[in-house]
């Protein structure tokens, strides 16, 4: 499947379990097929790509309920497996805390992270690009809060 | 040395292990399940369609003074309705328990077969259609006047040596037997680009699955 890795990056992030996030790579993938007629050329094929995982994991989320650890403040207790899905100890340490952002703010501080611009991003989110940047700059707070000092 | 969130997320994906997509065990199965239910839903639509379109059509028919055309365009499309009705008997014994690539395979095999019946049957329905047509305006009746009366004076008078056979210019019958023999030789491939332009979407995606698992089981 051709952008794998974006999709992958983004169900780790809506997903706590393997089982979970193999349901949701599947589900996007499915998706992808299902609507690739739809995509128009108007905005470039990774950016559609971009859109769609994220609305088909924010919809899966909601129909999961899969919202335990969006309010809380602090790290699970007990790391999921999620919390093992990556080789690099720091990488899932910020996935970790990525998990507890809440829904929109997670697909916001990956794109950033994958180097999207603030427009691409608003596009992408479907919000306003002015508020990216001051959106963004909130999350890092909030992330390195929650790495606890591990990053700068 | 305290690192930033940008430099985690580059670093950590630059081990291309991170980035293991997971295998796709339903998909294939999901892709065949919404691609058959797809096509039984548009076969039904068309169908009832179909049905509804001529019941309608028999009725303007008689309403507008041509009524053979409603009639043979009634009787045709009933014979085509009924037959895929038939054929459609055959979609619901695919078992659905198979696996995806029998599933899929099963269903091809049908699909085969119900576009084989109707291109064998589309070198009679065009020419019926075309038949319907003729004979519907001959002897339509506007206002009291028939058309095929009036062609027949005007041709009588421009060409007043022809041969008249049952009432009918020989020039119209041999164009008409022409055209009859044109649709019924050329039936298939009007019913090859007809099928292309309903379910030519439906089809490639039915081909590139069966191309995509082929390749996968070999």
């Amino acid at each position: 499947m051709p952008y794998s890795a974006i999709i992958i990056k983004i169900c780790r992030a809506y997903t706590n379990t393997q089982e979970d996030f193999e349901d949701y790579y599947q589900e996007v993938c499915l998706q992808i097929w299902k609507t690739r007629n739809n995509f128009r050329g108007q905005a470039e094929w990774s950016t559609w790509v971009y859109r769609l995982s994220l609305n088909v994991n924010l919809t899966l989320m909601k129909k999961k309920s899969n919202h335990r650890y969006a309010t809380t403040e602090s790290l699970p207790d007990e790391l999921g497996e999620s919390s093992q899905a990556f080789a690099d100890e720091s990488l899932n340490q910020l996935y970790d805390a990525i998990k507890l952002l809440s829904e929109v703010d997670r697909g916001v501080i990956l794109l950033y992270l994958e180097e999207k611009t603030y427009q691409e991003i608003a596009d992408i989110t479907g919000t306003n690009p002015n508020n990216i940047g001051v959106r963004i700059k909130r999350i890092k707070e909030r992330l390195k809060k929650l790495l606890d000092g591990k990053v700068n | 040395m305290e690192k930033s969130i940008e430099s985690i997320w580059k670093q950590g994906f630059l081990n291309n292990d991170a980035l293991v997509a997971p295998k796709l065990n339903d998909l294939y199965n999901q892709k065949s399940m919404h691609l058959i239910d797809k096509f039984k839903r548009m076969f039904k639509i068309n169908l009832n369609l179909i049905v509804a379109g001529s019941i309608m059509f028999l009725g303007i028919s008689f309403l507008i003074g041509i009524p053979f055309m409603g009639i043979g365009f009634f009787l045709t499309l009933t014979v085509i309705v009924v037959v895929n009705r038939r054929l459609s008997r055959g979609l619901s014994k695919i078992d659905k328990s198979e696996s995806s690539y029998h599933y899929i395979k099963a269903f091809d095999d049908w699909l085969r077969e119900q576009v084989s019946v109707n291109r064998k049957m589309a070198g009679f329905y065009y020419p019926l259609f075309f038949l319907s047509m003729v004979l519907g305006f001959w002897y339509a009746s506007f206002d009291g006047k028939q058309p095929g009366e009036a062609l027949t004076n005007k041709l009588i008078s421009t060409y007043p040596d022809q041969d008249l056979v049952f009432g009918v210019p020989i020039i119209v019958i041999i164009g008409v037997i022409l055209v009859t023999v044109f649709l019924a030789y050329f039936g298939g491939r009007i019913y090859n680009w007809d099928l292309k332009v309903v379910y030519g979407d439906v089809l490639k995606k039915l081909d590139e699955i069966i191309t995509d698992m082929e390749e996968l089981r070999n």
